[in-house]
């Protein structure tokens, strides 16, 4: 019966190809919001991926996240080099400053100050550039997922301009040699890096903690990390549980504060609420399509249905027809629109789009899918299981 | 055996309820004999339909009993009486009613796969049948690509495939021109008809009446004669 149920199905070729489409709708949107959430999750925690070398990271008791900047007094990192188990500690400080460009535009960067003497914490970029951090004022310039955020004048006349600012004036990006104006500081740029993108989105300044210090807003503590490395042989959540036991700190594995940065966005960001709309209008358009086509599939066979009732099919094979074609097209829709979310996905991250698919975004759209069609069958099989088979008698 | 494979008393059946309410059986008796054909004639309206609907166990009826195959169909729940029909019946329908995506041999195998048969084997039968009708040569055509009274022919080879009891036919020519029609009742006389089979024929068609062994008149829900057009078969014989 199911192979008559598909050959059915088959058989109505516009209604078919409706149907599966209206699956592969529902299941790409919803896989694809999925996976592009999966994406700015990932880039909440960026800073971590990007210190691979810092199996702990160490920090207020308070913060769950790379997001909270509460700062630890400077003793926290004596007490955590302290540890059995730590080979070195390096401080880390984050914080926010609005940076003055030289034609007058302004525009907020994340300030990340790392260890004076190793450069822990540094992005990736040529020695001679990270090594530049050394000098005073000195600070490498990142996009951080940005587009058009580091524009400066071109023209000298434009620059530092005693007439006001000059924020028509024609720009280019940031280079080394160039300056902003941090807090009244002034900022000299020693090259740029290319680290992870951030989300949300935002413009980096990489300097020394000594400059951090000064550029900063004054404050009463600054290390807002720790990054530890663990000896060889010590498991990262050991060590982690050992500096939280012997300093009071809260103390993660990588992969844990990873977890925890994840978990606080989804407790705290409102962009998860956004991507549950957009999952709720996907999975809505898919199954508005799916059970009006499914239906209108089943209305319309409702005569073939009474011959198959009046030739002796029981309720129950029925059902399973009509259950058996929802299957194909969600099998078959979910398989196009898994298709289509990877080709597109992959296009969408060259672009530089967060889109990372795991292993619930297929779950996801495949869930999604399941339910659609079971509502759109249990919707759709009423009509053939309630007909009156006497149909089939022409005058009646 | 049951000496008749149809035996109506007192059959009533009414549509809607209160001043919408049509009588459409007023207390048939009816008997139809094992190797036998007999035609239901009657204008339309006159309940023939309705009556092959309660003899198929299609609808209930109000009043009066039936057995049919030595079943009593009021006595059957719906499943019942699916497994019933699709054990015992075979159908032909004035408009054929082939499933379109199905070709002839998977329409012809249909029965079989609906009681459960294996679809290999069930073509397998249904190829043999459609030999039988004259349409070896056009087993995977589509409903679409054959003539009118091709698409009779693998209706009738249908409703033989699974060697049913009992065959009824609602207006198998209606649709069909005057030669095709004398084709497809000399199949149905020559394929159908056996001595443990009964065939019922309900018709309004009178070319056709000659084929009949017994023609059972009905009017206004009531069957007002019966009477043989030719000499009725022998008994047990076959045509």
């Amino acid at each position: 019966m199911i192979r008559v149920a598909l050959t059915m199905l088959r058989g109505d070729s516009s209604k078919f190809i409706g149907l599966v489409v209206g699956i592969a709708f529902a299941s790409f949107l919803v896989a694809f919001a999925s996976a592009f959430f999966a994406g700015f999750m990932t880039r909440g925690f960026s800073l971590i991926s990007e210190n691979p070398e810092a199996d702990v990271w160490v920090m207020d008791p308070a913060v769950q996240s790379v997001e909270q900047t509460v700062n630890l007094p400077s003793s926290a990192l004596s007490r955590v080099r302290s540890v059995a188990g730590v080979v070195w500690a390096a401080p880390m400080a984050l914080g926010k400053a609005d940076a003055r460009f030289a034609n007058g535009s302004i525009q907020s960067f994340d300030v990340i100050g790392v260890d004076d003497i190793t450069l822990a914490g540094a992005p990736a970029a040529s020695a001679t550039v990270t090594e530049g951090l050394r000098l005073p004022q000195a600070a490498i310039v990142d996009a951080g997922g940005t587009e058009g955020k580091l524009q400066t004048p071109v023209s000298t006349a434009d620059q530092w301009p005693q007439d006001g600012p000059h924020l028509d004036a024609p720009t280019r990006e940031l280079r080394a040699g160039d300056e902003l104006l941090l807090n009244n500081h002034r900022v000299r740029i020693v090259g740029h890096s290319h680290t992870l993108p951030r989300f949300p989105p935002r413009p980096l300044l990489y300097m020394s903690l000594a400059n951090a210090d000064r550029i900063l807003p004054p404050g009463r503590h600054r290390i807002t990390f720790v990054l530890v490395s663990a000896a060889k042989g010590v498991d990262p959540q050991n060590l982690a549980q050992r500096i939280h036991d012997q300093t009071g700190l809260r103390a993660r594995s990588t992969e844990d504060f990873k977890t925890d940065t994840v978990r606080w966005y989804l407790v705290n960001s409102e962009d998860v609420g956004d991507m549950g709309a957009m999952m709720s209008l996907a999975a809505s358009v898919g199954f508005g399509v799916t059970a009006v086509m499914l239906f209108m599939f089943t209305t319309d066979h409702l005569r073939q249905y009474a011959v198959i009732k009046a030739m002796g099919a029981t309720t129950r094979q029925i059902v399973l027809m009509v259950f058996a074609q929802a299957s194909a097209v969600a099998v078959l829709g979910t398989g196009i629109g898994m298709g289509v979310c990877v080709v597109v996905g992959t296009i969408a991250a060259r672009g530089g789009y967060p889109f990372r698919l795991m292993w619930f975004a297929p779950a996801a759209g495949g869930l999604m899918v399941a339910i659609i069609s079971v509502l759109a069958a249990l919707i759709s099989v009423r009509p053939a299981v309630r007909l009156e088979p006497g149909v089939v008698f022409s005058s009646r | 055996m049951s000496p008749v494979a149809v035996a109506c008393r007192g059959v009533e059946k009414t549509f809607g309820t209160g001043a919408a309410a049509t009588q459409a059986l007023r207390g048939i008796d009816l008997d139809v004999a094992y190797g036998e054909l007999l035609m239901l004639v009657g204008p339309s309206g006159s309940g023939k339909t309705t009556l092959v609907s309660v003899i198929a166990a299609l609808l209930p009826q109000d009043r009066g009993d039936c057995l049919v195959l030595g079943q009593d169909l009021r006595a059957m729940g719906k499943k019942d009486r699916a497994l019933f029909r699709g054990r015992s019946m075979g159908f032909v329908f004035q408009a054929f009613n082939l499933l379109p995506a199905l070709d002839a041999t998977e329409n012809v195998s249909l029965p079989l796969i609906i009681a459960g048969q294996r679809r290999r084997d069930a073509q397998k039968v249904a190829a043999d049948l459609l030999d039988l009708v004259g349409l070896g040569g056009r087993a995977h055509a589509r409903p679409r690509e054959l003539s009118g009274g091709q698409q009779q022919r693998v209706a009738i080879a249908r409703a033989l495939v699974h060697k049913p009891k009992l065959i009824l036919c609602d207006e198998p020519t209606s649709n069909l021109d005057h030669d095709s029609g004398q084709a497809i009742m000399d199949l149905l006389i020559h394929t159908a008809r056996a001595p443990d089979r009964a065939v019922v024929v309900v018709t309004h068609d009178p070319r056709i009446f000659g084929f009949a062994d017994r023609l059972a008149r009905i009017e206004d829900g009531r069957i007002v004669r019966t009477d043989s057009p030719r000499p009725a078969p022998a008994p047990g014989g076959q045509a």
